[in-house]
């Protein structure tokens, strides 16, 4: 393939994906997944009841690679039994996906809060009609944004991989991706803005999420149009990042083209990865030199 | 996923042994079914996902047992790992096993179960007294779960058309994770102290409908015959058994609301 051709493809990869780690950041908010919900989970146990949806389908990896194999796969039979345009397949594949990911969320929404009924904690109907459609409109921005990166790479980048294959390994990404990079916008800040930045959990503000919105009492609505901010942006890009540098080692280093080029990519790889820890280094140091240090610190001192 | 577990032995509810035989049995009459009937017409394929279903209720409740004893953040992973002992297990014995690979797929997972519960259990010290024992179970449910989706999927586990129709183009990743799912978010769903089997496996059958839609839009490919009526039997067990489980919500929530404010301070005390 021209390399020109190739690049424009990632491009391509790289664009779509960034708007999938955005979107999957923002459900995995809206819905209240993974390490922050944690705090969700046990706030009424700690007295604290809320009105927030507690999305407990499981880590963000296994969820999102679950919506994407389900669109991969009805995407794929749409394709190869009913020679249908890819793009369509897509779409319908997503859809599917969209429409199995909100029945594990209604799920989630009903058993958790139920299982703690010694704590008083209601089940607000109302939450869940507001909440489920918006879960499943993010998902299926991320579905369908997975499933063109993956039919880009079988049918353009000639990927060994079937797509469904592919959907499921790249769901299991970008769940990782946003479990890691967007939930501690949401967990650390969002959930306990009432305390000092940088300030950590202390183990008694287990729970105490805030529960009290700048109107009414807040649900995961306010905390995504919090997290569309920076948290899901910031996904975004990583997640693109991830998609875009990856391919882009084996793109311009080819190893079609020869070993030596083969370890080239190697090499570049690794020069990214270094470059990368560094540079993380650098923000963590100057973010602590800027708004630390900590307030135990002081006390200590 | 979070904490919130009761962090003893899982109470009341159906016995163990009634729900492992209803996977085991119910599992293997439902592949063996699919697989016999499916040469008369391949609309009795859907069987096959009617035994998975079976298996995966199964599975759910054997990951309710075992992760009572506090295993909040384990309940994803050990989900995963039954599907993966299922998915090596199940390809090992359709492989060598021919007309008796299904029997063949669940003694081998039963023994990487075995294997992985005294790991668990003697070398990273986890000690759950029911670690051994839930393991072998939860392989045994995955195998069987992935066996009968493929069945359902190809219309036969003959190794060769499994290895065709189901490994080949891919659809196993759905298999692995929709079923992994069926066995892993019952329990993680209505996770907390005030859980209840019979809420926890109306979930298991809702999931397990939803793997039997998903088997019959890939049996598609090989006859529209065989994908109706997978889609609309395991459309109709879908909703039945979500009617269920919105029936026990009812009956087992604090109160369920339209709307309304935060409990107050004199109602938490």
């Amino acid at each position: 393939m021209e390399p020109l051709i190739g690049m424009g493809v990632l491009a391509l990869m790289g664009a779509a994906a960034t708007v999938a780690g955005a979107s999957e950041d923002l459900e995995s908010d809206v819905g209240s997944q993974s390490n922050p919900n944690s705090q969700v989970q046990l706030a009424p146990q700690m007295m604290y009841p809320h009105r927030i949806y507690n999305k407990a389908i499981s880590g963000e990896p296994p969820s999102n690679a679950l919506m994407c194999a389900v669109g991969g796969t009805v995407a794929t039979v749409l394709m190869s039994a009913y020679n249908m345009s890819p793009v369509f397949a897509i779409a319908m594949g997503a859809l599917l996906a969209a429409i199995v990911h909100g029945t594990y969320s209604v799920t989630a929404f009903f058993g958790r809060p139920t299982s703690q009924k010694r704590f008083k904690q209601p089940v607000y109907l109302d939450i869940l009609w507001s909440h489920t459609p918006v879960i499943m409109g993010y998902s299926y921005i991320t579905t369908f944004c997975i499933l063109v990166i993956s039919y880009l790479m079988v049918a353009v980048l000639g990927h060994p991989f079937p797509l469904p294959l592919l959907a499921f390994i790249w769901g299991i990404a970008i769940g990782a991706v946003g479990s890691s990079t967007g939930d501690v916008h949401y967990g650390a800040e969002r959930e306990f803005q009432s305390v000092e930045f940088g300030a950590g959990l202390n183990a008694a503000n287990s729970g105490n999420i805030v529960r009290k919105g700048e109107s009414g009492l807040r649900n995961g609505f306010d905390n995504s149009w919090f997290c569309a901010k920076f948290g899901g942006p910031v996904t975004g890009i990583a997640f693109g990042m991830v998609v875009f540098l990856s391919g882009w080692v084996t793109t311009v280093f080819d190893p079609a083209r020869g070993d030596a080029i083969g370890w080239l990519s190697v090499i570049a790889g690794a020069l990214l990865v270094l470059i990368m820890i560094l540079w993380n280094r650098k923000i963590e140091v100057a973010a602590r030199a800027a708004y630390g240090p900590y307030k135990e610190d002081e006390v200590a001192a | 996923m979070s904490a919130g577990g009761p962090g003893g032995e899982a109470h009341g509810g159906v016995a163990p042994g009634k729900i492992i035989a209803f996977g085991v049995l119910g599992g293997l009459i439902g592949i063996y079914g699919a697989h016999f009937l499916s040469i008369i017409n391949p609309a009795f394929s859907f069987i096959g996902a009617l035994g998975a279903i079976c298996a995966i209720v199964w599975g759910a409740d054997a990951v309710r047992r075992v992760c009572s004893y506090g295993l909040g953040t384990g309940v994803p992973s050990i989900g995963m790992i039954a599907l993966g002992m299922g998915v090596i297990a199940s390809l090992f014995g359709l492989a060598v096993g021919g007309i008796a690979g299904p029997i063949v797929a669940l003694i081998a997972a039963s023994i990487i179960g075995l294997v992985i519960g005294l790991l668990a259990n003697k070398v990273l010290g986890m000690n759950i007294p029911i670690m051994e024992k839930s393991m072998v179970e939860i392989g045994g449910a995955g195998a069987l779960a992935i066996v009968g989706l493929s069945t359902t999927m190809a219309g036969t586990f003959m190794f060769d058309e499994v290895l065709a129709l189901v490994v080949a183009p891919g659809y196993i990743a759905v298999i692995f994770i929709a079923g992994g799912m069926g066995i892993l978010h019952p329990f993680n769903a209505c996770l907390g102290p005030d859980e209840e089997q019979d809420r926890t496996l109306a979930v298991g059958f809702e999931k397990g409908a939803i793997a039997m839609i998903i088997a019959g839009i890939v049996s598609m490919v090989i006859s529209t015959t065989a994908a109706i009526p997978a889609i609309m039997i395991g459309v109709f067990i879908w909703y039945i058994s979500f009617a269920k489980f919105y029936e026990l919500t009812k009956r087992d929530a604090y109160k369920v609301l339209g709307t309304g404010l935060l409990p107050t301070e004199e109602e938490l005390q």
